[in-house]
């Protein structure tokens, strides 16, 4: 178990390593940012300057070592734009962006996970019909325009949440309810998938003749024994909210990594979206370990394989 | 239009219940002292850092902190702030008096010495301040006297007391700025302003109270917040809902939400904005013949797409020079909308069956997609054919100041608060200039006779020369001028400005009804 903790955190590292080399060589092919912290009026000898300042007319490669020296020696750099330690800033950006993430995901699992065991329970009649339909039309519709809508008919009509902004727990409630629109559809047609082919495995067949309840057999063992792939879903969702909010930050005006990132990439701060792209591949693979070290709690299964070595 | 308007009477309907009740909680905070006013300004970008003489964007926010030695009065002129008076003593000095009653609002006393070295500081080309070219006439800037300085050009500068009135001209504390540093400066910075910086949360806002010392008159304002709303439709629904009193920024698809609105009201800037254009390129074969270029103006219905496309909120003009500046001639004659002249054109240059170009537009315009979309089509209607590419933004900073961009362009330009015909269109008209596809010799001796000049040169006649050459030059599809509109909530009074300032000692409490 140690021992596969530990070759999980190496495999993260070097996939840590490949992003952000990715990121750097993308970043430096579409033009760099001494045009861009300059006014338009700025003349060639002013942008050459500045070039030469911030160390971009030397070879691509030699500034691949110094950026991978400083990266291992714990040297972020300062943001370009902002001036300031580039890790600081995505740091303080961090809590609100898994703030929201983690309200977002909980409420895409209730919602997702509920109707995945009734539309499961329920298997072709009207209502798994209704249901699923009613969440893949929440997938369907685009953040952006949920977004609008969420903030003119709560914020702006009835008025009983903030319109924006990240004071306190109210003005959570739209960006989080905007962003688990899109993640409760896969969440549900996964538990739904899964609980139908749990449901139709002879241990629940032998619960049921046991004399167990409807209750206990679909949740307590066809539920708890469909979780491995909604789970996977579950993760692969989460991940996907902490780096690709930036719709509803837009929005709702929310000071998260999402849009932290994309203004970094528009104003090729490099320093800064390198950062960016770093503290979020830690976060996805952190993610991913918590969720194979659960999957050996739901199933032993596997903890077993691991024992006699036949790790996937 | 009309389904919106359903929609809305419908909602408001099913919550006017909800709203009687929560009127309740806002009747509370509502009687406000006219002297503690604390009100929230939107913007829809966050500021890059709080050092006036290295910002990367405009100065709206530390321009409340910081003062200049002239400023701009409502009627946008010239008159003193911490310089009490200024003359062109030899065609390339110029002589500042000061006053000599104003401290730092951490002590330090404002003088000659501080104005010196807020100046220098920024010319040093090892700092590499992104605005240098703004001051880049100046050579020196010399100390007489405590309450006396002289600023030294190389040529004769006549723009220098407009240049010291705008960033990065804003003078800064010199003994606080050498113990804590530029760095540490831009996060915390000290000035003479009638603000004092309080806070700055990267990425959401920037709060800012009333200095209770200050040397001139004391804002209505106590306290100020900045905040970034980065998609103007929220920033328009929070003013609705009273958690916003300014939005700056406001773009065409809000207007009407604005007007219609109970709790606010809109106030306009005419013109305020940038001349918006669509650069001609006479590198690319069928546009090198001016024939060409004159008929594609011919073809294009500017008064339709400023009316249909862009709903108002602009105004079409064949002026390069915008009616706030310098230099300014009036509305000059150009090319009406006119088919026919057009296709007589294209065929007498030998183009009757016209041909095919790009087109790169960009969003630093409003509603640029639709806009380019419907000169397209106008275009097409004589036989042009343009594909549109829409370039992102940060691409196309790079690729217009290599050349490389399409040879038909969008492009606009403003004289970016100098209020001088020079910043409005000497970048755009002289043969190599990063944002220039034009190339005309006699242009640019009159551009550059006009930039040296001394005091008896006639600018004014200068430019309209210019103008006139270069409208027969039809280097460009001429099209209009952006206004630029702000909502305003109904408890202040406020009216925008020309120079987009959001000077927050001018905003006072509305007049009690």
């Amino acid at each position: 178990m140690i021992r596969y903790t530990i070759r999980r955190l190496l495999q993260g590292a070097l996939a840590i390593i490949g992003a952000i080399t990715i990121v750097f060589f993308i970043l430096r092919l579409s033009g760099d940012p001494a045009r861009l912290m300059l006014p338009p009026e700025a003349s060639q000898e002013q942008v050459d300057a500045m070039r030469e300042t911030l160390g971009f007319t030397r070879p691509l490669w030699q500034q691949y070592l110094d950026f991978l020296g400083d990266t291992f020696t714990g040297n972020f750099g300062d943001s370009l734009y902002y001036g300031s330690p580039a890790l600081s800033l995505v740091l303080e950006r961090l809590p609100a962006t898994l703030i929201l993430a983690v309200v977002a995901i909980l409420l895409s699992v209730l919602v997702g996970m509920t109707v995945g065991v009734i539309s499961a329970h329920k298997k072709n009649t009207p209502l798994d019909y209704m249901l699923t339909g009613v969440v893949l039309f929440g997938q369907s519709m685009p953040v952006f325009w949920v977004a609008v809508i969420l903030i003119f008919v709560f914020a702006e009509s009835l008025r009983w949440l903030p319109t924006s902004g990240f004071d306190g727990p109210l003005s959570l409630i739209l960006p989080a309810v905007a962003l688990s629109f899109y993640s409760a559809a896969p969440i549900a047609r996964t538990t739904r998938a899964s609980m139908i082919t749990v449901l139709d495995q002879n241990y629940i067949t032998a619960a049921i003749a046991q004399g167990f309840s409807p209750r206990q057999v679909l949740i307590g063992k066809a539920l708890k024994n469909s979780l491995l792939p909604v789970i996977t879903i579950i993760g692969l969702e989460f991940g996907t909210m902490v780096g690709g909010a930036v719709v509803s930050e837009t929005v709702f005006a929310w000071p998260g990594v999402g849009r932290l990132i994309m203004d970094a990439i528009g104003n090729r701060d490099f320093p800064l979206a390198q950062v960016c792209v770093l503290v979020l591949s830690v976060v996805f693979i952190l993610i991913n370990i918590v969720i194979d070290l659960l999957y050996t709690y739901i199933d032993p299964r596997i903890q077993a394989d691991w024992r006699a070595g036949k790790t996937a | 239009m009309k389904k919106s308007t359903i929609t809305r009477s419908l909602v408001a309907a099913l919550s006017a219940a909800a709203l009687s009740a929560t009127l309740v909680g806002c009747a509370s905070d509502e009687p406000q002292d006219p002297n503690a006013l604390d009100i929230t300004i939107a913007r829809s970008f966050d500021v890059a850092g709080l050092d006036p003489g290295f910002l990367t964007e405009n100065a709206q926010v530390v321009d409340n902190i910081f003062d200049t030695l002239v400023t701009r009065d409502e009627d946008e002129a010239l008159v003193p702030s911490l310089a009490e008076s200024w003359e062109q003593v030899e065609d390339t000095v110029w002589e500042f008096t000061l006053r000599d009653d104003v401290e730092f609002t951490n002590g330090e006393p404002f003088n000659a010495e501080a104005v010196k070295y807020s100046i220098d500081r920024v010319l040093d080309p090892e700092n590499q301040a992104p605005t240098l070219s703004y001051i880049s006439t100046v050579d020196a800037v010399n100390v007489v006297d405590e309450y006396t300085v002289q600023v030294v050009t190389a040529d004769p500068d006549p723009l220098i007391p407009t240049r010291f009135s705008r960033y990065p001209t804003e003078i800064v504390p010199p003994a606080y700025t050498e113990e804590v540093g530029q760095e540490q400066f831009a996060q915390e910075p000290i000035g003479t302003g009638p603000y004092v910086f309080e806070s700055w949360e990267k990425g959401a806002s920037v709060t800012l109270t009333r200095n209770d010392d200050y040397w001139g008159d004391t804002p209505s304002v106590a306290r100020v917040t900045f905040r970034v709303y980065p998609e103007v439709a929220t920033s328009v629904s929070a003013l609705e809902r009273g958690e916003v009193d300014l939005v700056a920024g406001v773009g065409p698809d809000q207007l009407d939400t604005i007007e219609d609105s109970e709790n606010a009201y809109l106030s306009t800037a005419p013109r305020a904005g940038n001349i918006v254009y669509f650069g001609l390129n006479a590198d690319h074969e069928a546009l090198s013949d001016v024939r060409v270029r004159q008929a594609l103006n011919y073809a294009v219905d500017v008064d339709s797409i400023v009316d249909n496309v862009l709903g108002g909120a602009a105004v079409a003009t064949n002026s390069i020079i915008g009616p706030a500046d310098f230099g300014y001639a009036g509305e000059p004659e150009g090319y009406d909308y006119d088919p026919a002249r057009a296709k007589e054109l294209l065929a007498e240059a030998g183009y009757a069956d016209g041909f095919t170009i790009e087109l790169d537009t960009v969003n630093w315009y409003q509603k640029n997609t639709d806009v380019a979309q419907a000169v397209a089509q106008f275009l097409s209607e004589v036989g042009v054919t343009a594909t549109i590419n829409d370039v992102e933004s940060s691409v196309y900073r790079q690729t217009v100041p290599a050349g490389e961009q399409a040879p038909m362009y969008m492009l606009g330009w403003s004289s970016t608060n100098t209020l001088d015909a020079d910043a409005s269109i000497y970048a755009i008209l002289h043969t190599g200039e990063s944002y220039s596809t034009y190339s005309n010799p006699d242009v640019d001796a009159l551009l550059d006779e006009a930039r040296y000049a001394t005091a008896d040169t006639p600018r004014e006649e200068l430019y309209a020369q210019i103008q006139e050459t270069y409208i027969a030059d039809a280097p460009r599809i001429f099209m209009y001028q952006e206004n630029q509109y702000y909502g305003v909530s109904n408890d202040l009074q406020w009216e925008g400005r020309i120079d987009t300032a959001l000077d927050v000692a001018s905003i006072e409490a509305a007049a009690a009804e």
